[in-house]
């Protein structure tokens, strides 16, 4: 069957079997190589996308069910300022990676954000799980939430400002 | 791995009359079916019926006496609706599904449709006797929750039949106790939920239930009679002998998980001997 989309602001179509899951559609057809198809069940974030502005893993998404609606993968993430302010919140709190899930952890802190601009360190804690890492002190994950968001104010500010 | 034919419905009306074909699979947020299969491919019937872009399933509302949630409406969205309309124990038993990604597809509907085993939902809108919406070709039926369980306690859905909308009534509860026992990030045999709501009215037990629910259900409308009408706080030895009536219809369960149900029932029982 054909599946038209929005994929990263552009309208695709692809060609798409019943079986296949997007992560690997999008991994396959469109090359998008930034996310992986590794738990093929929800659990380890790597294939975290934004479907119709909310993240939900797309291991377990079947690519039939996209018809219509919008995805953003990391890819098309990295070009906004929002992705720019989580790369650098990151490295101001000093947060460094394995590079094994680093994609899921912006994904999954661009979620949060989405929902909740000035998160609490309960909501950090338990909005992360969506991107489970074994190497990042989750002490380190709060303050780099907070790193993120004030970032991301002063520049909403300073915009507002001009 | 067959491909299969996927039907995309506008509307109720044409919903139910694709659903007639026989093996049909209802789709809608599609975790409990993919997060069980690890393969590459997808393993899924010859037809199947997507749900999720069908209005009438995707609204929400409250009134005074009920709040009505349509069944492809996504656990996040169902908690967006917020603390003033949603029951805290149907907000507890939701926040403690998956994680906050995997709630953006879970549906309320397929929560409740499960026929493998009831999911985190159940135990709370079982103890809210909450009424789900059932429709198919011979038109619509209201169902209370607590009879979607079959004799032997396990679910029991009816085949051929799409849950449309959830009814929750809206009504006081004094004290609550939601739990889940068992691995966290997905149900596993070992896995369940315990519910429990309890209202008094001039120191009298009004209303009391209490559902536990994994693999199989557990409520007693015996037990929880036997209880209404008395006197609070109960007795030490009141609340043993209620105790020890749950600790024989739990006889059901592995031992594990029954002790824990014996534990969680004496905890709740002690909120109402204090």
């Amino acid at each position: 069957m054909t599946v038209s989309f929005i994929l990263n602001g552009e309208d695709v179509s692809a060609q798409a079997r019943s079986v296949d899951r997007l992560s690997d559609l999008l991994r396959e057809a469109f090359g998008l190589l930034g996310l992986r198809s590794d738990c093929r069940g929800g659990r380890c974030g790597r294939c975290l996308i934004f479907l119709d502005n909310r993240l939900v893993p797309s291991c377990i998404v079947p690519a039939f069910s996209v018809r219509g609606k919008e995805v953003v993968t990391i890819e098309g993430f990295a070009q906004t300022e929002d992705y720019r302010d989580i790369a650098e919140g990151f490295k101001t709190a000093g947060v460094e990676t394995c590079g094994f899930c680093d994609e899921a952890k912006i994904m999954a802190m661009a979620g949060l954000l989405e929902r909740s601009p000035r998160p609490s360190p309960r909501e950090i804690l338990e909005h992360m799980s969506a991107a489970p890492c074994r190497c990042t002190d989750p002490e380190a994950i709060v303050k780099a939430a907070q790193a993120v968001v004030e970032r991301r104010a002063k520049r909403i500010y300073r915009r507002a400002g001009q | 791995m067959l491909a299969s034919d996927v039907h995309f419905p506008k509307d109720l009306v044409e919903a139910l009359e694709i659903l007639r074909r026989p093996g049909i699979l209802i789709f809608a947020g599609g975790t409990d079916i993919l997060r069980e299969q690890g393969g590459r491919g997808l393993s899924l019937p010859a037809e199947v019926l997507c749900v999720q872009g069908i209005p009438d399933l995707r609204r929400a509302g409250l009134t005074e006496r009920f709040l009505e949630i349509g069944a492809a409406v996504t656990l996040t969205e169902m908690l967006e609706l917020g603390d003033a309309a949603l029951p805290p124990l149907l907000a507890e038993a939701a926040r403690g599904i998956g994680t906050p990604a995997v709630r953006n597809l879970a549906t309320l509907g397929g929560n409740i449709a499960a026929r493998r085993r009831y999911m985190d939902c159940w135990p709370a809108l079982a103890c809210l006797d909450a009424l789900a919406e059932l429709r198919d070709r011979g038109g619509s039926t209201w169902m209370n929750v607590n009879r979607l369980m079959g004799g032997d306690g396990k679910p029991a859905f009816p085949e051929g039949a799409l849950i449309t909308r959830v009814r929750v009534p809206i009504e006081r509860w004094d004290v609550y106790v939601l739990r889940k026992v068992g691995p966290r990030d997905y149900p596993a045999p070992e896995t369940a939920v315990f519910a429990f709501v309890a209202r008094a009215e001039k120191g009298i037990l009004e209303d009391v239930r209490i559902a536990f629910a994994g693999e199989i259900a557990l409520r007693s409308q015996a037990l929880e009679s036997s209880m209404i009408g008395r006197s609070l706080p109960l007795s030490s030895r009141e609340a043993a002998s209620i105790a020890e009536g749950y600790r024989a219809l739990a006889a059901s369960l592995p031992e594990g998980l029954a002790l824990q149900f014996g534990a969680l029932v004496e905890g709740a029982l002690d909120l109402l001997s204090r």
